[in-house]
């Protein structure tokens, strides 16, 4: 699995981090130091237009 | 004469963080259990070398900021990780060795160390672990 470095702590932010076998990656997680690669993916904006409000035909 | 001044320069991660700017002491000490072997016929007592016993000990400033120590420590409580210490700045060489403690546990953290009109610091302990030193680039 890939990361990304949020932290400079941990390298150059934006990078990908690469664990070693020592690392707890748990703790880089839930400490923001680091996010999965393909959490990208879900960050982007939905570009989806919204849905039409149906017309109540029965109203009118 | 054989003295060694740290300045600025040692080195400190934490589980692959670098701690170098909130650590003010870091002692890394290479131990074994001593087992005593002496037996009858033996007029002084000896030893020999048990499991390794290793430990590090980090001062450190508090900083619950985001990335800082707190944020480093608190998730690695009750857990083991890799520790690094280094004289000064890579690279490595056999005159800047970075010693590691590999799977080291991390049994307590104080999370609160304060005292009024002072920086607040904390001492943690990693034991455990296995040791090696590096000392190639």
């Amino acid at each position: 699995m890939k990361y990304i470095i949020k932290s400079p702590r941990v390298g150059t932010v934006g990078e990908v981090y690469e664990p070693q076998v020592w690392v707890n990656i748990g703790a880089l997680l839930s400490g923001g130091f680091i996010e999965p690669a393909d959490k990208e993916n879900t960050d982007k904006p939905n570009t989806d237009k919204p849905k039409k409000a149906k017309v109540n035909k029965d109203k009118e | 004469m054989a003295t060694s001044t740290y300045l600025s320069n040692p080195v400190v991660t934490v589980n692959s963080i670098d701690l170098t700017d909130q650590c003010t002491a870091a002692t890394f000490t290479h131990r074994f259990d001593q087992l005593e072997s002496t037996a009858f016929g033996d007029t002084d007592r000896k030893y020999v070398k048990g499991l390794g016993n290793h430990e590090i000990t980090l001062s450190l400033y508090m900083s619950y900021a985001s990335s800082e120590t707190y944020a480093t420590l608190s998730t690695l409580v009750g857990t083991t990780t890799t520790v690094r210490v280094q004289p000064a700045a890579p690279p490595d060489s056999a005159t800047n060795p970075g010693f590691i403690l590999t799977g080291a546990f991390l049994a307590e953290l104080p999370v609160i160390n304060a005292s009024m009109g002072e920086l607040s610091t904390i001492d943690v302990t990693f034991v455990g672990g296995a040791y090696s030193v590096d000392t190639s680039a």
